[in-house]
């Protein structure tokens, strides 16, 4: 009976990828081009049937034999079509001429032949004029395209004080440069490759050949490349179909929208994944220290990066635990507190119905949706949402009783301690983890919490990005390693890098700069 | 392969450290005191049971690479002698876990959480343990690893801040009736010091073998220094009461007062001890596991993780009757039943093993 149920189960499924298979597969696909034109233009017109923004521009090449320029409007740049394509082939080129003078004569420097169907409608959907010549079973793709994009600035996720301000675009092409401007050596490969049946969105590859380990740049295509989906339309998508455990709250790929960042993830020998229409670059593998840095660490004195660290590893634990360790402490342990604070806490308590838990509860819940509504409305109605939730959460709350103050002070702080979490992805995993961990602490007690945090442990130890432990460095421990963990190196004593064995050494030791040394004394 | 996992040498010799410590902190002064009087400080020092196990289990090891207690014995003394051996460890190690299961328990319901059902309190760690230890040898030496900073920084956060209260004329005087009395403190000793030989079952998947022997040798120093400290802690501040208390060092943890502003600190203790059981129990009961999967053939142990946990909560609840049958039970029957399983069969195992190796060599010669 089950046995049957299963392999119907299974079968289905198979019905159904193999349909999945039949829609994808391309009816023209290695198709190549016919010698006739309008055989050619039958094609393309029936393919574009219907698509307004397609133009197919008939002409003649030096007055005598037919070609057509099929391109997408506003994808690409019309007017140096006209100055440097049509106009030159249509006046200057010789009598007697062939294809060579053909491509020759266009005064574009980005000209690539095409022999097949599919290759033509990409390159068509990529904004590149296509030129078809009659008589002729080859064709150009003149690079050429150019669309609207947004300009550079700074991300607003991702702020520095000290530091470059550029952050990724949209654009894919836009990026690869920026990064090809930060890691000018050749080593710097960018893979290519269209993922998306409808959407056949561009994603690139990058890694620095030699730094990077072999083995996880061919992981991380063959995840890509396993993806058979309809459209990709962010990174997350991508993110989503090649993370290690998809169960997860944590995020498992670190995504940045800033190209200082994702080149320092470079050099220390990791993989970029970078996504055509969206400015968030994908980093894999990511450990959970990468999820508490801050860019920032870095370009300040190391002083002050280790002490903000620090301060960072502290709010972290605080937006975990507080609330939770409150509630533990003034239901099963009061003892722990001082008797002067107990007396006041337990006056303001007096008149609240509730228990901690529930209070906890009640305000954790007002807070979280507080922030949501302030992220999603637009900016003017955005004030009004923070006033009245100072009401709700401050004052008002207490005089009529429903929370206590230290509850409110513990809220707030736990508030201001989850956005002290510079990655917004692993802010809101801790969150929503507080809760779990505020019911056991209301259950158990400081053994409920500490059971509670064994569990996450548990989870955060089996984890895995692209095979590298989640929290390595600290546990499976490197003491190598730990040097950019517990606190921020100075960079002269930076020397190795944190993964993989390839290229260990990233800098000659002993750069410790000084005065220069002189015989001569003060 | 029952076990895929590799964990590295001081991993292991982090784990074994704060598999033995824990209950050795929580119990041991005034056990020893009863005993060794004001000398329980010179007891770890002496200890002879924890050289032996560590000798054995790294010897054992060198002698069969890759094979553990149970599968050296096979090879010593045969197929069916060695698995008649064989069952003895997964259910000594099922009872004596259970056992620690229990202390932790009547202790958390005892000083902490009154009114919380016995039951609740086992069973929530028995299932966390579980949990963890379905991750295999690799999670519980990584959790090792990142408790052991967190043990000991709570371990000094309660010496540190009683030093001054300390009475040096507590120690006095100083084996004032030989050594005998602390000799017969490391037979209490021996109760925690034995629980080494369970090198031998994690030795099998330590990465960098040439580090094992070292890193467990600094993990049978740590544990005699903390003891040491801890003794000497709870001897120097109680003086002649540290006998009368069930747990002298949560006494400790009481008397901590900073500024007269953080008094009672014994969540503090608390932690610390549920962080250590926590390794403990974890470690006994992959041993457990691990061992039982092996002795029934399974090719994997992750199925009989849960039912062996259900069993350890009943187990631990039939140990004693109460908490005082308990320590009664522990300096005696099972002092002497840890004595002869993790000392005695070891020890004649090992034996048997040299002579079998000595009279092969003696064939060949020959």
């Amino acid at each position: 009976m089950i046995i049957t149920f299963l392999k119907h189960l299974f079968r289905s499924d198979q019905l159904r990828s193999e349909n999945a298979g039949a829609q994808r597969k391309k009816p023209h696909a290695q198709t190549e081009l016919s010698k006739n034109l309008g055989e050619n233009l039958q094609l393309f017109q029936a393919i574009y049937a219907d698509c307004s923004d397609v133009i197919f521009h008939d002409f003649f090449i030096g007055g005598k034999k037919r070609a057509v320029l099929i391109y997408i409007e506003g994808l690409a740049h019309v007017e140096e079509v006209d100055q440097h394509v049509l106009a030159p082939l249509q006046k200057d080129i010789p009598q007697g001429w062939t294809l060579t003078d053909v491509r020759r004569n266009i005064a574009v420097s980005s000209i690539k032949p095409v022999t097949t169907v599919d290759h033509v409608i990409e390159e068509v959907s990529a904004g590149n004029p296509v030129l078809l010549v009659d008589r002729e079973k080859q064709g150009f793709s003149i690079g050429l395209s150019k669309w609207e994009k947004r300009a550079i600035e700074e991300p607003s996720a991702e702020s520095v004080l000290r530091g470059p301000r550029e952050g990724f675009i949209e654009s894919l092409l836009t990026n690869t440069a920026m990064l090809r401007r930060k890691v000018g050596s050749p080593n710097l490969k960018i893979k290519a490759m269209n993922i998306g049946a409808y959407s056949r969105t561009k994603i690139a590859v990058v890694y620095i050949e030699g730094v990077a380990d072999p083995a996880l740049v061919k992981e991380v295509m063959d995840r890509l490349q396993r993806i058979e989906i309809d459209g990709i339309l962010e990174s997350s998508y991508i993110e989503e179909l090649i993370e290690d455990n998809p169960l997860s709250p944590f995020p498992q790929l670190l995504s940045t929208e800033r190209p200082d960042v994702a080149s320092a993830y470079l050099l220390e020998g990791h993989v970029t994944v970078l996504i055509d229409g969206t400015p968030s670059a994908l980093i894999a593998p990511a450990t959970f220290f990468s999820f508490v840095q801050s860019p920032e660490d870095y370009y300040e004195r190391y002083v002050v990066g280790t002490a903000i660290r620090w301060l960072r590893y502290l709010f972290f634990i605080i937006s975990l635990l507080g609330p939770s360790l409150y509630v533990a402490v003034i239901t099963f342990h009061q003892e722990m507190i001082p008797t002067p604070l107990l007396l006041t806490m337990a006056k303001s308590r007096e008149q609240v119905p509730f228990p901690a838990l529930v209070e906890a509860f009640l305000m954790e819940t007002m807070f979280e949706a507080l922030r949501e509504a302030g992220a999603r409305l637009p900016r003017q109605v955005g004030t009004t949402v923070s006033v009245v939730g100072a009401l709700v959460i401050g004052q008002t709350a207490i005089a009529a009783g429903i929370v206590s103050t230290p509850m409110v002070m513990v809220v707030s702080i736990t508030g201001i301690a989850s956005f002290m979490v510079p990655r917004f992805t692993m802010g809101i995993a801790v969150r929503l983890l507080r809760f779990p961990i505020m019911f056991l602490a209301g259950f158990l007690g400081l053994l409920g919490l500490i059971l509670g945090v064994i569990l996450i442990l548990n989870h955060l130890l089996n984890l895995r990005s692209f095979g590298v432990p989640y929290l390595s460095s600290l546990a499976p421990a490197k003491s190598r390693n730990l040097k950019d963990v517990l606190w921020r190196a100075p960079l002269w004593m930076m020397n190795t890098r944190s993964t993989g064995k390839r290229n260990f050494y990233r800098q000659t030791a002993g750069q410790r700069p000084g005065p220069a040394k002189s015989d001569e004394g003060g | 392969m029952v076990e895929s996992g590799k964990i590295s040498a001081s991993q292991a010799g982090k784990l074994l450290y704060l598999t033995v410590i824990p209950t050795a902190i929580l119990t041991s002064p005034a056990m020893i005191f009863k005993v060794a009087k004001q000398d329980l400080w010179i007891s770890p020092i002496l200890a002879w049971s924890g050289l032996i196990t560590v000798f054995i289990a790294l010897r054992l090891h060198r002698m069969f690479p890759g094979e553990n207690i149970i599968q050296a014995g096979e090879r010593i003394i045969g197929k069916f002698l060695g698995k008649m051996v064989g069952l003895i460890f997964p259910l000594f190690y099922l009872y004596l876990n259970g056992i620690v299961v229990r202390e932790y328990g009547e202790f958390v319901v005892g000083a902490l959480l009154v009114n919380t059902p016995l039951i609740v309190v086992l069973g929530s760690m028995v299932l966390v343990c579980a949990i963890v230890v379905r991750g295999g040898i690799e999670i519980v030496g990584r959790f090792a690893e990142l408790f052991l900073p967190a043990f000991i920084t709570l371990f000094l956060l309660i010496i540190v801040p009683i030093l001054p209260d300390l009475n040096i004329s507590n120690m006095l005087p100083v084996m004032g009736e030989g050594i005998a009395p602390s000799l017969a403190g490391t037979f209490v000793l021996q109760l925690w010091f034995s629980e080494f030989i369970t090198y031998s079952f994690i030795l099998p998947f330590v990465t960098d073998q040439k580090n094992a022997a070292k890193s467990i040798m600094f993990a049978l120093g740590a544990v005699i220094l903390t003891l040491v400290v801890s003794n000497l802690a709870t001897l120097l501040l109680l003086g002649g009461l540290t006998g009368d208390y069930a747990y002298p060092f949560l006494i400790l943890a009481r008397y901590i007062n900073l500024a007269e502003f953080f008094t009672h600190l014994e969540s503090l203790f608390m932690a610390i001890w549920v962080l250590g059981a926590f390794v403990k129990i974890c470690a006994f009961f992959y041993v457990t596991v691990l061992s039982a999967a092996q002795w029934m053939n399974l090719s994997d142990y992750k199925p009989i993780v849960y039912p062996l946990g259900f069993l350890l909560i009943l187990v631990s609840l039939w140990v004693a009757p109460n908490y005082q049958e308990m320590t009664r039970a522990i300096s005696t029957s099972v002092n002497l039943s840890i004595f002869t399983v993790f000392v005695a069969i070891p020890v004649l195992l090992f034996g048997l093993a040299c002579v079998k190796k000595a009279v092969h060599k003696n064939k060949n010669r020959r």
